[in-house]
Parts: structure tokens; sequence; C-alpha cells
């Protein structure tokens, strides 16, 4: 049921970071050990270097290790702004690094073990049969759920207050431009419904242009959604130095801006059509 | 404060016959173009009765009217109302496509009424892109164009030099001999000799018929 992976030992690639010893001699005996990507770019590391890693920056438990490769540390959203000097090693490797000569047990302890569960939905129940076998192991799921308690819950909250505040006003400015348009059209309307044209053929032809300009107006909001989206994506990305993605326009959000952008524009545009129509019509040719 | 009833209109009684060409002037504000909007069924009288071919048109619903401006009136009037983002051809066959008039019925019309106005050769032109004098004469085909029995026109000329002037007035006479009734409001007294009866109206009444 459980998928043992690799152990991330925080304080050993904190020393790391601040005991950069690398030596150029390729030595294969050694163990290996991957970096960050951040690590090998801050430390200079390539595969196949020799560094020395120490629980601090005295030097101790220092062992050296065999540059094995650089992997990209998975991004995590609560960490972003903190710089990724990390590295990954196999867990005799970390008991030994992290050994005590004063605490024989010191071996037999890790601060935080990640686990991958092959099926991630048993992660609730696997943090309880944890805490019942091993009193004073918390186990949490790093995977956000949607029934248990959410870090991001009052950015999202927030996130939906601005949306909504950004909806209401865009739809007021709307209807005001289209009330506003309507006014400007006050002579063709005229000149049509003089002409005989009926009131129900000028809202369908109105209905028609609404649904036109306001899909197409959801379609380059998306379109500029995504590539404002790459555009901050990357900005952050270097400015964090990450592979965090801090926005992504998914299909759902997308669909979503149409089915309310569309029935809005609609709206606005009967609403404008129907401030003309509702008038005599005398006093629509009147000058 | 509120303000108070105008009557635009009192004890006006007309009639107007099939083939009829009728002028009417007066002063500004004498309710002429109040009469030819009744007339058109774009405005209700408030009291009284108007009939149209039989029909009582302050009981019609505003559809039922649109259907009779549609396919029994044109109009034309001194600012031309041409929709400015079609072109003459659009403009002129607006209202038959409205009317359901098939596609080929509705190009010949088209055809042929540019061409008895004179202006086949501009039919690709917007009105932006149209003098006066020719503008006047798309909204006669347009006005012309679901072969309406009554012609109503507001000041036809008002806004045309007289050598132009006249040119519409003669299109008119075409369009009466024809066989189509016509009521124009003019002040041009050039316009107002072609017709076969001439009403003056002061103060929403008719007084000389």
């Amino acid at each position: 049921m459980i998928a043992f992976t690799v152990v991330t030992f925080v304080a050993a690639f904190l020393a790391a970071a601040a005991l950069p010893a690398v030596t150029a001699d390729a030595r294969p005996d050694l163990p290996a050990v991957l970096v960050s990507r951040q690590l090998a770019a801050h430390a200079g590391l390539r595969t196949g270097d020799t560094v020395t890693l120490a629980l601090d920056a005295t030097g101790s438990g220092a062992m050296r290790f065999r540059v094995g490769g650089a992997y990209e540390p998975t991004p995590d959203p609560m960490r972003f702004t903190a710089r990724r000097l990390e590295a990954r090693m196999h867990l005799p490797d970390l008991n030994a690094i992290t050994a005590s000569p004063s605490d024989p047990g010191s071996v037999e302890s890790v601060k935080a073990v990640n686990v991958r569960l092959a099926d991630p939905n048993d992660a609730a129940a696997f943090a309880s049969a944890l805490a019942a076998r091993a009193p004073g192991i918390f186990a949490r799921p790093t995977a956000r759920t949607r029934d248990g308690p959410d870090p991001f819950v009052v950015l999202e909250r927030f996130h939906l207050a601005v949306a909504t505040v950004t909806v209401l006003g865009s739809t007021a400015f709307l209807l005001a431009l289209m009330t506003m348009r309507a006014e400007e059209r006050r002579e063709t309307v005229g000149i049509i419904r003089l002409i005989g044209v009926s009131q129900r053929s000028i809202l369908m032809g109105v209905l028609v242009e609404g649904l036109l300009i306001a899909t197409s107006g959801a379609v380059f909001g998306i379109l500029v959604a995504v590539a404002a989206q790459g555009a901050i994506n990357r900005f952050f990305q270097w400015r964090y130095d990450t592979a965090l993605v801090f926005v992504r326009v998914t299909m759902s959000i997308a669909l979503r801006s149409i089915m309310l952008s569309v029935p809005l524009g609609i709206v606005a545009g009967l609403v404008g059509a129907w401030t003309l129509l509702r008038r005599d019509l005398p006093a629509l040719i009147r000058r | 404060m509120p303000a108070g009833t105008v009557t635009a209109l009192g004890h006006v009684s007309i009639r107007i016959e099939a083939g009829d060409y009728v002028a009417i002037s007066g002063p500004s504000g004498c309710g002429k173009s109040t009469l030819l909007h009744l007339l058109g069924c774009v405005d209700r009288p408030s009291g009284g009765s108007l009939v149209f071919e039989g029909r009582d048109v302050a009981g019609l619903t505003e559809s039922e009217r649109s259907r009779i401006r549609l396919t029994r009136i044109g109009f034309v009037f001194q600012r031309f109302f041409l929709l400015p983002m079609l072109t003459a051809w659009e403009n002129v066959e607006l209202p038959q496509s409205e009317a359901g008039v098939p596609k080929g019925d509705r190009r010949a019309r088209t055809r042929e009424l540019l061409d008895y106005v004179g202006l086949a050769e501009r039919s690709g032109h917007r009105p932006s892109q149209l003098s006066g004098g020719e503008m006047q004469r798309v909204a006669i085909a347009r006005a012309l164009a679901n072969r309406p029995p009554l012609l109503l026109a507001d000041e036809p000329t008002g806004e045309l030099d007289e050598t132009t002037g006249e040119q519409i007035a003669d299109l008119f006479d075409r369009v009466h001999e024809g066989g189509t009734a016509i009521v124009v409001v003019t002040h041009n007294p050039v316009v107002a000799a072609r017709a076969g009866r001439r009403l003056a109206m002061k103060g929403g009444r008719v007084v000389d018929a």
C-alpha cells in the first residue's frame, strides 16, 4: 500500500548550502546524492562532482558524496519564497550523516519523511493508522482536500470576493455602456422601425449581435488571460526561482467565463435595445 | 412645473383616395408632420379615428402598424433617414427582406428601383458617399420597395438645392403617374404646385382645402 520513495532531509541540504565543499575528482565508490537544481546552480555542481555534506556549517557529521544528478524540487506554494537548496540521499546515508555519537538512538530518527501512497485516497486512513501505531508522529496529506482543512481557503474566498466585485462592477459598466451605445443608435433604430421592421426582428438582431460580441469578447478575454498566464508565470518563476505554476487558465475557468459573460453580454444588449424599443417611434426620429 | 397638454391637431378631417397627390403646407409647428405621422401609422391619435384601407389604425397593435408601414406605406423624409452602415442597394433591399420577399425577386426589384431613380451605378455606395439628391433618390427607391399604394413625404426637398429639388419633384411626378398616392408636406411652392390637391394648415387645423 505504501511506496517508499526518496527521503528529503532538510537539515542536511541546508548544511550542504553552508558547506559547499566540492572536489573535482570523481569517486564512483562514494554514495550518490541528488541535488536540487537551485543548489546545483548555487554551488556550481555537476553530475560526478564530489561534495561534502554536513549537518551544520562547522562540519558536524560530514560525509562525502558523489553528485548523481540534479532534480527539480516539487513546487510548494507554502514555501515558494524559500531558496530550495536541497539534496536527496538514500536513507542509510541520511542515518549516517545525522548520527550523533552521544545519542545511539539518533540513527533511528528522522524529522520528516515524505511518503507517496499507491492510492492517494488512503491518506486519511494512513494518517490515522500511523498515529495509532506510533504516537507522536504526525502525518498529514500534502495534497489539498476539499473536505478537510485547506490552508488556501481564505485566499480562495478572497479571490471569489474579488471576482464577484469585478463581475458586478463590469456588469454595471456594461449596462451603462450598452445603454449609451443604444442612445447613439436611437435614430438608426427609429429608421428601422419607421420602415416597418418589427420590434421582434430588431430584438432578434440585437440578440444575435450581443451573442457574437459577447462570445468574441469572452474568447478574446480568455486568449488575453492565456497570454498573461505565461507572462505572469515566467516572471514569478524567474523572481522566486521555482517551477511553481502561479496562474493556470483551465478549461473549467474558460468555460465558466464564457457561461458568465455570454448571457451577461446578451442581457446588456437586450436592455440597451429595450430602452429604445419601448419609446414611441416619433421620439426616436425627432431631431 | 408639469408641462401642459398640447393639442397638435384638432378637428382635422381629410380623405386620401388611391392615386391622389396631396400637398400640405403651413407654418412651422402647425401640425403638418404630426398629421403625416398619423397618416403613416407612426403615431396614434389620442381621439377621433384614423381609417386606413378600411381598418381603424387606433385599434391596431404596434406589430400590425409596423406591417402596414412595411408593406402599404412608403416614407420619404427631409433628412433622408438612410441607414449609414448599409449601401444604397442594401437600404433598398432591407424592407423587402423584412417583408419576406424571395431573394431573386428582391434582387430584381432593387435593381429595377435603383435604375428607376437613376442610381444603378451607385448601388454599392454608402450614404456618406452620396450627394443629398442621390440620398433622397435612394430614400424614394426604398420607400417604393414593397410597392406601397401610399407614399408620404415630409419636406423631401428641404435639404436640397433648387435644381436637385426639382429633380426630386419630377421623380414624385413619375411615381404618381405609376398609380401611387402621394401626400407631401412641403414649404416648396414648386413641389406643392405639382400636387392635384393642396391643403393649408394653421394651429393644428386644416384651414384651406
